[in-house]
């Protein structure tokens, strides 16, 4: 069976800022956070559903998230919420995305960038 | 545990992973693959091809080891200072282990040989168990921490080099270690206990002794490492 293609490298510091987003509304285990990013990007992003939890581990470790065991229909499963650092976090990030969106935004569409790349050539 | 997951864990470690962060990403991969195979059964798929779609969805084994091993701070004590974990700590540890043996021995020769100059002297009844405890402790520390750097190098799946070398350190403090006490030696009666270590007196004999002895408990402190090492190496190449 073929490998799933996974979005390549400059997804980098993407996947915490969706999971920190989505942690923000309400905890969820690890496979609920996949399910989600699918769900609600309509799979147009693609993460090896297993790659989620370095990226767990790792934001859990800076403060940013928080992690408890809970038995849910007989099976355990740890689920994480977001920290007031976390909190933190998720706004510095999506701001940055939000930046950095427009900037391609604007070149896309012609805006200031474009204009003068169009008048370089 | 799974085969694939026994692989992804023998690597992660191999690379220096903790085995604590190993063992918490092996238990949510378990999990989620899991899920995984129940969602693709639901989906019609037989229990077989439901659990190697659910495999391919988790991600290739490489590309889940790589997103653990790239992030330092996941790394085990043991790779990022080897030097700390096989060579200060089981010094500390036994340093400790005969602190606890020399306060047992001083207060027993406090409760139970107020009037003599030395602790060393026939004794009888519940002060023989009282300073047994001692003994035992100083005796048996050395092989207790010895075992501990065999079992933690072990679980990392480290290569001989820094945990023989912490287990030759301890094997000469053990061999070395000498309690000396008088009560005679400070005034006021409270007693003195004073330890060596790392020291032997200048005679052919007791530097025979002492080698002996560190042979002695190097050979039995590394025993239980390199019966492991030895298994191992059969299993991996059978």
């Amino acid at each position: 069976m073929a490998a799933r293609e996974t979005n390549p490298n400059f997804m980098n510091g993407v996947p915490e800022l969706l999971i920190l987003r989505l942690l923000q509304q309400e905890e969820m285990y690890g496979y609920e956070i996949v399910q989600a990013i699918r769900g609600r990007t309509g799979a147009v992003i693609a993460i090896g559903e297993g790659a989620v939890y370095p990226v767990l581990h790792g934001l859990e470790r800076e403060g940013a998230l928080s992690s408890s065991r809970k038995t849910v229909n007989g099976r355990s499963r740890i689920y994480y919420s977001v920290t007031r650092t976390g909190s933190s976090r998720l706004a510095d990030l999506a701001e940055a995305w939000t930046h950095l969106a427009a900037a391609i935004q604007t070149i896309l569409t012609g805006g200031q960038h474009g204009e003068a790349i169009q008048r370089t050539s | 545990m799974a085969k694939p997951f026994s692989e992804l864990r023998e690597r992660l470690l191999r690379a220096g992973v903790a085995p604590r962060h190993v063992r918490r990403y092996l238990t949510e991969l378990a999990d989620h693959w899991a899920d995984l195979t129940a969602e693709e059964e639901r989906a019609g798929r037989s229990r077989a091809d439901a659990e190697s779609a659910a495999l391919v969805r988790l991600g290739r084994m490489d590309d889940l080891a790589r997103a653990m091993i790239e992030q330092r701070r996941f790394q085990s004590w043991c790779v990022r200072a080897p030097w700390a974990v096989f060579g200060l700590a089981p010094l500390f540890l036994l340093a400790a282990a005969y602190l606890v043996a020399c306060l047992i021995l001083w207060s027993g020769w406090n409760i139970f040989l107020p009037g003599t100059d030395s602790p060393f002297v026939r004794i009888g009844g519940f002060a023989i168990l009282y300073f047994d405890v001692g003994r035992l402790l100083f005796y048996s520390a050395p092989f207790l921490v010895g075992w501990g750097i065999g079992y933690v190098a072990a679980r990392q799946r480290l290569k001989a080099v820094w945990p023989m070398a912490g287990l030759a350190l301890i094997a000469w403090m053990g061999a070395t270690a000498q309690i000396q006490a008088s009560r005679r030696a400070v005034p006021g009666g409270l007693g003195h206990i004073r330890m060596n270590f790392f020291t032997l007196a200048p005679s052919s004999q007791a530097i025979s002794e002492g080698l002996l002895r560190a042979l002695a408990i190097l050979s039995l402190s590394a025993l239980p490492y390199l019966l492991w090492r030895f298994k191992r190496a059969r299993s991996v190449s059978a």
